[in-house]
């Protein structure tokens, strides 16, 4: 190839050429064999740095959180792995019958309304609407979570991309039941860099604990790193749920 | 591209797409157990087991962001299928001694198969373009790491301190440039066929 052609072939792509050009260039890819395995070549090579370095700082993000995830999995892995001696069976038989009562108790099931105490919320942002950003920080605050509702929805009308508003509305929605919905704006907010991204985690938690989703409910918790605020609550209910 | 009826299992890979913890943690819940399994009956450990799988994982990530991966079969049985080829191929390359494979007899269909060999392609590509990157002169590296950093030419062509024209024709001679390096590979073509 030339270089002209790996010039033609960057205009090409980023939709530069003018219609007569363009037509040209496709109708010598249909008959240039070594042509168009020289543009296929170009695109991949073009889609592969776009995702090593025009994405970096997304995949080093995605590399951090899969290996904090690894490491979490495979430390439990390993520490559950280890070899039992045939007679600690026994001793631990024996335990489980001494304490067989007390530990009974400790399995009760936890319930939402055991783990779900939401403080009071004050709202930041207040240069757009802030009286109806007010009615809804008091309607959370007095648990009248049907008019919270109403007033996150309205603001997210106009801000739909707030997620602190966008946050505290599915809180709304874990308390009124409405947990498909609830659920989605949670797994949107994870997503996120967000600082808010912890806190919808130990809620969507909550959401799947109050559905009795209690599967659900400890993968969720085992997201929930050591420096998220909620972590102590995080880890009570998971032992409680294990 | 055929026109498959793309798997509910979808959810998962657009989950790592995405970072999302939930969707990673449930594949560690589910899949990899199964994997871990198979590898320490199969002369690994659970340390091996975790690079492999993590491993696993960044490539389908990768593909998915390259490629646009599309799931047309279950996501348990192309995951699994995946660390188990790579679980072997790993001790083929490191085992000096003979190596019983305890088999799990399991019946993949071809669909899984034929989404494993692409994926299986889609690493071995993506392996040799970064070679070949290497490869490259430095003043191509530090070019194309910029523009594709910085997206705006104007912009790459300032903190280059040179003219956009420049930066435009530079950008597309130094692809050209990994291009042939790749086209030139005897892998490429393996890969290709």
């Amino acid at each position: 190839m030339q270089e002209a052609d790996y010039i033609l072939f960057e205009t090409y792509l980023s939709g530069a050429l003018d219609a007569k050009a363009q037509g040209e260039f496709e109708a010598r890819l249909e008959s240039d064999e070594v042509f168009k395995n020289a543009f296929e070549t170009y695109k991949q090579a073009t889609a592969f740095l776009e995702n090593t370095y025009g994405n970096e700082a997304e995949t080093e993000a995605f590399k951090k959180n899969l290996n904090a995830i690894s490491e979490k999995h495979f430390t439990r892995e390993i520490k559950t792995t280890k070899r039992i001696k045939p007679w600690h069976y026994s001793i631990a038989a024996a335990v489980v019958l001494l304490f067989g009562f007390f530990i009974a108790q400790q399995f009760s099931t936890p319930s939402y309304d055991d783990f779900a105490s939401y403080d009071t919320i004050s709202l930041s942002v207040r240069s757009q609407q802030p009286e109806l950003i007010s009615k809804a920080e008091t309607a959370f605050n007095e648990k009248d979570f049907k008019a919270a509702n109403g007033y996150f929805k309205q603001l997210l009308e106009t801000n739909p991309d707030n997620l602190e508003f966008q946050l505290y509305q599915a809180v709304s929605m874990v308390e009124l039941d409405f947990f498909y919905e609830a659920d989605a704006l949670f797994g949107k907010l994870l997503g996120t860099p967000s600082v808010y991204k912890n806190k919808a985690a130990w809620y969507l938690a909550l959401s799947k604990l109050k559905q009795e989703d209690y599967r659900a409910c400890v993968e969720v918790l085992k997201t929930i790193p050591e420096d998220a605020e909620d972590y102590k609550q995080a880890q009570k209910l998971l032992k409680k749920l294990d | 591209m055929s026109q498959k009826k793309i798997h509910e299992d979808q959810k998962y890979i657009d989950g790592l797409v995405q970072n999302n913890p939930f969707i990673i943690q449930a594949i560690y819940s589910q899949f990899v157990p199964k994997v871990v399994n198979y590898i320490k009956q199969n002369s690994g450990d659970a340390e091996r087991a975790q690079d492999i799988v993590q491993e696993v994982i960044i490539t389908i990530y990768n593909q998915a962001k390259e490629k646009g991966l599309q799931l047309t079969c279950p996501f348990d049985a192309y995951f699994f299928l995946l660390c188990k080829r790579k679980w072997l191929n790993e001790l083929k390359k490191t085992s000096k001694k003979e190596v019983t494979i305890n088999e799990t007899v399991l019946s993949n269909t071809d669909d899984v198969e034929e989404l494993v060999l692409e994926t299986s392609l889609f690493e071995q590509q993506h392996k040799l373009f970064s070679e070949m990157f290497e490869k490259l002169g430095q003043a191509c590296k530090e070019l194309l790491k910029t523009t594709f950093k910085i997206k705006s030419m104007e912009e790459v062509a300032e903190s280059l301190g040179v003219t956009y024209a420049y930066v435009r024709k530079k950008k597309s001679l130094c692809i050209g440039k990994l291009t042939e390096m790749i086209q030139a590979s005897p892998l490429y073509n393996n890969l290709k066929s």
